[in-house]
């Protein structure tokens, strides 16, 4: 078991209170990897102290077009 | 007239000879029902059918135009809804076997809606359990078909609502896009889809599959029917604090404002998640230039990086879709499709920070789409499904699996997918069918609660072109 396995274990069985076989402990790390990484490229490329999730909701009332 | 089927009528032809009294609302529920019994046993698009309290609700609805009273633009027209809107004592099943014989505590907005304009409800239709899946396979209730060519996928989740308006069962139905669920069926089965933009129609009382991403709208055969639907659909809900207060524009009285001037930008995105098959791109190409010839400027646009939001998207779908499937995913795993249950997992995995930033990240992603690929454009114009519509057995992920085959069924949402993550209105219209004889659609994209930018040019297009009119036989 590789080191995001054995996380993914940790997590299941000591956070979440979840049973998974190691097989599909493996599927689900790499899955959250590429996941993780995709978001955390992309808030680090573009996120600051102050942003906040509400700010959606208020560009699409700003951006509105009708 | 076109036809003497009604039940080939378009919805506003319908409902406007209903109007004026030159057919019942009896005579449109027995034409659909006549269609019903042709096509069900087909394609599997309804999962209950209230022929006797459709005919009574029909009926009631003529009685009532007699006595001067007509309810609205959709006064007496038949339709069916996807089996995630709530009605209140009645079962609801979301297309799962966990909530088989459930009922609903409440009535969906969007129900209460249509029955104050007057529809009348022919059923409840097929769908992808718990609306988790794009191609129209369901173990519990059986795969929904497409009314083209049975052998293939209908697109999903709103699998029947695809199935029963493309095959002419129904006028007009309900579904919901998560990640294009409105759009593929669209597609698919030859009909119209719109996805509103986020906060135009009420999901309260729809079975949520990512609250963050869901949006209720209507799939139809025309544009014009989309608009007229739409209009009653939108508007702020007290009971869905995400729905805008904007006023709904009169979509149908602007569907007429043709295309001559608009700009209209062009994607035919070759490395996206699914390779883009030559023959939907030449569809979409001359999509393109029937509008050219009516007058709209195109340009050719590129799109966002879709990585970022398509995986920002499943980051919210699979902690959404986790959390609130917890419960019985540990009490009854086995009540799941495996390939529904195991999208869900990774949500029990992905760190609070990552799901808060993927939320934080919207509001940049909207701004960088409308500051760059909406810069100058009043719309943008790309496919809905990158590829031509596969068969049911190839897309099977319960039966085969297999990387290439889950490769194919992660292809469907490419295109359509990064919209929800955007929350802006998307619009699918056919524009044709490939070598096999199934239909393509073709996506509209627009600006925030610029639906009827959308529908105008979809109006605009189908008035010059014919494919909303074949009927599957």
């Amino acid at each position: 078991m590789d080191e995001k396995t054995k996380t993914a274990a940790g997590i299941a069985a000591g956070l979440q209170g979840l049973e998974y076989d190691g097989r599909r402990l493996a599927e689900i790390a790499a899955e959250v990897e590429v996941l993780n990484d995709a978001v955390r490229r992309a808030a680090e490329a573009r996120l600051a102290f102050d942003d906040d999730p509400a700010a959606f909701a208020s560009i699409m009332a700003k951006e509105a077009r009708s | 007239m076109r036809n003497d089927d009604l039940a080939l009528w378009e919805l506003s032809e319908i409902a406007d000879a209903i109007a004026e009294k030159r057919i019942t609302s009896v005579e449109a529920t027995e034409a659909c029902l006549a269609r019903i019994g042709i096509w069900q046993p087909r394609v599997n698009a309804f999962l209950r059918l209230y022929k006797e309290k459709a005919l009574a609700q029909a009926r009631a609805m003529d009685a009532e135009l007699a006595a001067g009273k007509r309810r609205g633009p959709l006064h007496g027209v038949p339709m069916a809804h996807k089996d995630m809107y709530y009605r209140k004592g009645e079962i609801s099943t979301g297309g799962s076997a966990i909530r088989k014989d459930w009922r609903a505590p409440v009535t969906a907005t969007v129900l209460e809606k249509l029955d104050a304009a007057g529809v009348v409800e022919l059923g409840f239709l097929n769908m992808a359990e718990f609306a988790a899946g794009p191609t129209g396979h369901n173990v519990h209730h059986g795969h929904c078909r497409n009314p083209w060519d049975q052998s293939r996928v209908t697109g999903g989740s709103s699998s029947g609502s695809g199935a029963s308006v493309g095959a002419r069962m129904v006028f007009g139905a309900l579904g919901s896009d998560t990640g294009g669920s409105i759009r593929l069926p669209a597609a698919a089965c030859g009909v119209v889809g719109m996805k509103a933009t986020y906060g135009r129609v009420s999901r309260a009382g729809a079975v949520a599959r990512s609250w963050s991403l869901d949006h209720v709208g209507p799939l139809t055969r025309t544009v014009r029917d989309n608009a007229r639907m739409l209009a009653v659909l939108a508007g702020h809900d007290p009971g869905d604090s995400t729905t805008s207060e904007k006023p709904v524009p009169a979509y149908e009285a602007l569907l007429d404002g043709g295309v001559a001037g608009l700009k209209i930008g062009l994607a035919l995105p070759a490395d996206g998640p699914a390779p883009l098959d030559a023959q939907v791109g030449a569809a979409v190409q001359a999509a393109a230039d029937a509008l050219g010839r009516l007058g709209a400027k195109i340009s050719t646009v590129t799109l966002p990086d879709f990585t970022a939001l398509y995986r920002s998207a499943e980051v919210m779908v699979k902690c959404e879709a986790a959390a609130m499937h917890r419960p019985w995913m540990e009490k009854m795993p086995e009540a799941y499709a495996n390939q529904v249950r195991t999208r869900m997992e990774a949500g029990f995995f992905i760190p609070a920070t990552q799901y808060i930033d993927a939320l934080r990240l919207r509001a940049h992603f909207v701004a960088e789409f409308l500051a760059t690929s909406m810069a100058g454009v009043d719309a943008i114009l790309l496919p809905a499904i990158p590829f031509p519509i596969p068969t049911i057995e190839e897309t099977d992920t319960e039966e085969k699996g297999g990387p290439a085959v889950l490769k194919m069924v992660a292809g469907f949402t490419g295109l359509t997918r990064p919209f929800n993550t955007l929350g802006v209105p998307a619009l699918s219209v056919p524009c044709g069918f490939d070598s096999n004889g199934a239909p393509i659609g073709l996506q509209l994209v627009g600006r925030p609660f610029d639906e009827a930018m959308l529908y105008r040019i979809g109006h605009a297009y189908q008035g010059a072109t014919d494919f909303h009119q074949r009927v599957p036989v």
